[in-house]
């Protein structure tokens, strides 16, 4: 079973466009990019800062340890080895955002 | 063309020599490629030698070792340590080496780095320098709680040092000769806030300080200043360095506080290329030639070097930029600030996150920031275009930076 964590509104991510948010003890950063919304874990692979605390340009978000940039939806690093984690996310009809932290699977 | 080059000698054992490494396999270039390193270790990164490494995390903690041998084996990358090459001889096409070789190279890289500048006449084991990792082993080995440590330069390596020291229990006074630390990076206004970092960590800042000489005698080391003498029990001197650029002399390559190179990364013999704190660079964005001493600029160089040395014609053009981190606080700067540029805060530099940014004639020429490294992404872009925000958006804290960039 694919398990789906309820997060936050949508509208959490409106004014301030990301934030960080607790599930099982993993840190996730989430991000509203042009109405999209992307969740990564929040502790960088490079040196743990927080991605939640950096900035969003031109589409990538940027590290605030050491200005890595990071593609959303892949969590690919430009210029740079290593991979971010991504997670799934779902947005609901009544606007609740979930995540869901493995690998989406193929339900059993 | 890159299929005429069958061997690459990457000279020095640091942060450039290990991009270029990773950016010509990356590239595709599948021929002979060799790092040489003078130092015993193999090669590492320097920013944890005044930070995480020196307050003992173990290396694989704080990712020291920039190419290790799981990676060379894979990608047949040849290192060889504890070895110094000597000279770059064209018509041997080869570089020499101090054990007698001659490594045959189509291509060459010189990312020599550089040596601490010393104090002269001032001698003892316990007057230290910080470059290397061995420098590092030793000093982490004597710093304890109760050890008073006085370091000389207030500069980006004294203030890690001290603020790592501190963090470590030891007694630390730092001695700076102008008004505030970092001056000449930042100006006065920036440097006196800095200065509240080292006294919120009750470290001993003395600005204004000159040294007269620095003399060990038995288990202590007396500082003879303009204001009176310093007695500790360990000296840091942290006082700049100085370009290893003996080899590109030697190979008859223009030097001149460093080794010469254009925006390619090319020295003046088409082959050779030069990157990171050796190479004196002409940089397109500012139209003059500089020495940057930061990791940033020694990776990106060492990309662009290795992309040009395969025939990319590639230059690097990026604003520069750096980060340190003292005292639990993260400072960034990107850009190159002048005397003369007008001064615009955002936040206040009293508190603990704000970032000033350096206006001239409407253009940012850089920005530095306290805990609010998201603004210097903003610079970055803004920098890089030649653009600005207008003053008092960059000065109202409310305003949405991000967004204000995007909306340009």
């Amino acid at each position: 079973m694919t398990d789906w964590h309820p997060v936050a509104m949508v509208k959490d991510l409106e004014a301030r466009k990301k934030k960080a948010v607790e599930v099982g003890g993993t840190t996730i950063a989430l991000f509203n990019i042009k109405g999209t919304i992307y969740a990564l874990n929040d502790t960088c692979i490079h040196e743990q800062r927080q991605l939640s605390k950096g900035a969003v340009l031109f589409g990538k978000i940027i590290c605030p340890g050491h200005q890595w940039k990071f593609d959303p939806a892949t969590g690919e690093p430009e210029g740079q080895e290593g991979c971010q984690p991504t997670y799934p996310v779902r947005v609901e009809d009544d606007g609740t955002v979930s995540v869901c932290l493995e690998r989406v699977e193929t339900p059993s | 063309m890159s299929e005429s080059i069958r061997s690459i000698v990457l000279v020095g054992g640091g942060q450039a020599s290990a991009v270029a490494a990773r950016t010509l396999r990356r590239k595709g270039y599948d021929g002979r490629l060799t790092v040489v390193g003078q130092e015993p270790d193999r090669p590492y990164q320097r920013p944890p030698l005044s930070k995480e490494y020196l307050g003992g995390q173990d290396p694989d903690e704080c990712g020291l070792y920039l190419l290790p041998e799981s990676w060379t084996e894979e990608h047949d990358v040849e290192v060889r340590t504890g070895v110094t090459a000597l000279k770059v001889s064209a018509p041997d096409g080869g570089v020499l080496l101090d054990d007698g070789t001659t490594l045959d190279a189509d291509r060459v890289l010189l990312a020599t780095g550089g040596r601490p500048r010393r104090l002269p006449d001032a001698d003892g084991d316990r007057i230290r320098y910080l470059r290397s990792k061995a420098d590092c082993d030793a000093l982490r080995a004597d710093l304890a709680p109760g050890v008073r440590l006085t370091v000389i330069g207030a500069g980006f390596i004294g203030a890690e040092v001290a603020s790592t020291a501190r963090d470590l229990g030891a007694e630390v006074t730092v001695l700076e000769m102008a008004e505030a630390p970092l001056v000449r990076a930042l100006g006065p206004r920036l440097g006196a806030a800095c200065a509240r970092l080292h006294a919120g960590a009750d470290v001993d800042l003395r600005c204004g300080v000159a040294v007269d000489s620095v003399t060990q005698r038995g288990e202590e080391v007396e500082v003879a200043t303009s204001g009176g003498p310093v007695v500790s029990d360990l000296v840091v001197v942290g006082i700049g360095m100085v370009p290893n650029d003996e080899i590109a002399r030697d190979s008859g390559l223009e030097c001149d506080n460093g080794v010469l190179v254009d925006e390619y990364c090319r020295t003046s013999h088409e082959h050779v290329f030069a990157a990171g704190d050796v190479a004196n660079h002409f940089h397109p964005l500012y139209g003059e030639r500089m020495r940057v001493e930061h990791f940033d600029n020694a990776s990106q160089q060492g990309s662009v070097a290795a992309q040009n040395m395969l025939g990319a014609n590639k230059p690097f053009a990026d604003p520069h930029w750096f980060w340190s981190d003292q005292y639990g606080a993260n400072l960034q700067q990107v850009g190159h600030a002048g005397p003369d540029d007008e001064l615009v805060v955002r936040g206040d530099l009293e508190g603990d996150s704000w970032s000033a940014w350096h206006l001239r004639d409407g253009a940012i020429r850089a920005a530095f920031a306290l805990n609010r490294a998201e603004d210097i992404a903003v610079a970055r872009e803004l920098i890089a275009f030649g653009a600005s925000l207008p003053a008092e958006v960059l000065a109202d804290d409310t305003t949405d930076l991000e967004e204000a960039l995007e909306d340009m």
